[in-house]
């Protein structure tokens, strides 16, 4: 593995992402959707005092923070709750990126030139993937931080710290790492299979479907945020399934496989 | 200097390439001729490291094949059949993303795209994105793609298709000045006239080689050549035709429009012999030329003859 030509791939998809206009909107959009929503309802909740009765519906919830006054668990509540769609960047975002990668060197049939260099096709896909991932997870970092600096300037310090807490941080640096990365795969593999980037990305989106799952029971178990353990064992699950996928992705970009059917 | 033995290529229960040998010498240019499917581009594949043959072995410039492919794709430049450039890249990020995988780093990078810019006579549009390029200017860049590590070997595939005339002309001087020093070329072709005016020796592919030689020889392959006598006068040309018929190296003859037509085996050794007897018939000779047969001619003789044969190797079958 020479990072000499690795570097040289991931500097040329930057360059041809920065030109993406469109691409670029599709990083940050959902990044800002999935903050800007509860962090609404905490200016919400900020400004407008809640209804005892509204509280009384929610104090199972609020029980959770017992070091917090109701109003402040309240938001905390809606902040954890919601962060569980932060996973949703790294799914989606790099599948975009490595589907328009890939499909856009199949329709100018560049792949062959490049493979014709001395470059190992490992380094080429290596490239890709990196340059695929980086935005997204940069992106997620990026919304992660400014959620917790942003809702903690709205409310109060403490929430930062309850966003910025332990199992959080261990998500950014593995979850949201390892999501990316499987997205990336998963990206090219349907890719070589399709001509068309929107099609590669609606075959695609099925990796959203078991991340929505989880929020969605999250949000109706009462669980506001995920244990630790629960991270550790999803963190295994997507390493399984990123070996399966290297090992369907090595097998489908053979130098030869990549020139005879992907041309 | 390429040397090619027995090399073949099957894709399943097809046979792309089978039996196919040649050499292609240090300076020289040798063209790939065939039609579409005939197994050229695989060949390149091949010769470029780039698939593996089921088959056979090849020696590039002294590097096995298979063994050292890596290898042989530092020293190989290659055109393919379309650009493949990177549309929301400029020209001189293309050359310069592809010079960085061919190892180049710093300023020598940079003076190869220049150099390379210069050569296709593209500095001017070097910082525009190739997206908006006519199809010419891509071939442009696609040449200076395939030349921006000084390959030993190179393989051009269709090298002056979209180009206007004198771009085309000024690509295939280029090529003659790579042959000068010394690296060993193929190009594959459709354009006949291109092949006869670029290429050192050509080969007709279908499969396999059916025939490899210089485009002059080639052009005599079937053994005869035909002799054109310009007549003035009173006597009519059908009226040596008897006369024609009588000398032993005159395989046909015919007359047609003050001229006549005549087959000889060697004209080199025949023509003197022809004139000297139609001036003692009394012919008034007005001129002499061999016409050879096009490589056009001899390029359909072969692929048909083999299309024939494959026709009819497939009626048998069926």
């Amino acid at each position: 593995m020479r990072p000499g030509y690795i570097g040289a791939v991931v500097g040329k998809e930057v360059r041809d992402l920065l030109t993406n206009r469109l691409l670029i909107g599709a990083v940050a959009f959902p990044a800002l959707i999935f903050a800007s929503i509860p962090t609404g309802i905490v200016a919400f909740i900020q400004i407008n005092d809640l209804d005892p009765e509204q509280m009384g519906q929610i104090g199972q919830y609020l029980a959770m923070f017992p070091d917090l006054p109701p109003k402040l668990a309240a938001q905390g509540f809606i902040v954890l709750n919601f962060m569980a769609y932060f996973l949703l960047i790294p799914a989606m975002v790099p599948m975009a990126i490595a589907t328009q990668s890939v499909i856009g060197e199949k329709t100018a049939r560049s792949l062959e030139p490049q493979l014709a260099t001395p470059m190992e096709v490992s380094e080429l896909l290596i490239g890709k993937a990196i340059a695929s991932a980086l935005p997204a997870v940069l992106a997620t970092w990026g919304v992660f931080l400014l959620y917790g600096l942003v809702n903690g300037a709205i409310a109060d310090p403490r929430l930062t710290n309850l966003i910025f807490n332990q199992v959080w941080q261990v998500t950014m640096l593995t979850l949201v790492p390892l999501i990316c990365l499987l997205s990336v795969l998963l990206g090219i593999i349907v890719s070589s299979r399709v001509n068309d980037a929107r099609t590669a990305q609606q075959l695609g989106s099925f990796i959203v479907i078991p991340i929505i799952a989880i929020a969605v029971a999250g949000f109706f178990s009462g669980q506001p945020s995920f244990s630790m353990q629960q991270v550790i064992i999803g963190d295994l699950v997507v390493a399984v399934l990123i070996g399966l996928a290297l090992v369907v992705g090595n097998w489908i970009f053979d130098r030869e496989q990549i020139l005879t059917r992907l041309g | 200097m390429i040397e090619v033995t027995g090399l073949a290529k099957r894709f399943r229960s097809l046979t792309a390439v089978h039996d196919l040998s040649f050499t292609v010498g240090d300076g020289e240019i040798f063209g790939l001729l065939g039609p579409n499917g005939a197994g050229k581009t695989t060949t390149v594949r091949m010769l470029a490291g780039l698939i593996a043959a089921s088959d056979g072995a090849a020696r590039i410039n002294g590097h096995e094949l298979g063994e050292d492919s890596q290898r042989i794709r530092a020293i190989t430049g290659i055109l393919t059949e379309s650009p493949g450039l990177h549309d929301k890249l400029t020209a001189r990020q293309n050359l310069a993303y592809y010079g960085r995988l061919y190892g180049l780093r710093g300023g020598a990078l940079r003076e190869a795209v220049n150099r390379y810019l210069r050569v296709v006579d593209m500095t001017d549009a070097a910082d525009r994105r190739v997206g908006g390029f006519s199809k010419g200017m891509r071939q442009k860049i696609a040449i200076a793609r395939a030349l921006i590590h000084e390959p030993e070997v190179l393989y051009l595939d269709e090298p002056t298709s979209a180009l206007d005339p004198s771009a085309a002309k000024s690509i295939r001087d280029f090529v003659a000045t790579l042959r000068d020093a010394g690296r060993s070329i193929v190009v594959c072709t459709h354009n006949l006239d291109e092949a006869e005016r670029l290429c050192d020796r050509i080969g007709i592919m279908r499969g396999t080689l059916l025939e490899v030689d210089t485009p002059a020889r080639l052009r005599r392959r079937n053994g005869t050549a035909r002799v054109k006598v310009d007549l003035v006068g009173a006597r009519r040309p059908e009226s040596f035709l008897d006369l024609m018929g009588s000398l032993p190296f005159v395989s046909a003859a015919r007359a047609n429009d003050g001229s006549l037509f005549v087959e000889v085996d060697d004209p080199r050794g025949d023509n003197p012999e022809l004139v000297r007897a139609l001036v003692e018939a009394g012919a008034r000779i007005i001129g002499v030329n061999e016409e050879a047969a096009t490589l056009e001619q001899v390029y359909l003789d072969l692929v048909g003859e083999v299309g024939e044969r494959d026709a009819r190797t497939i009626g048998e079958v069926a």
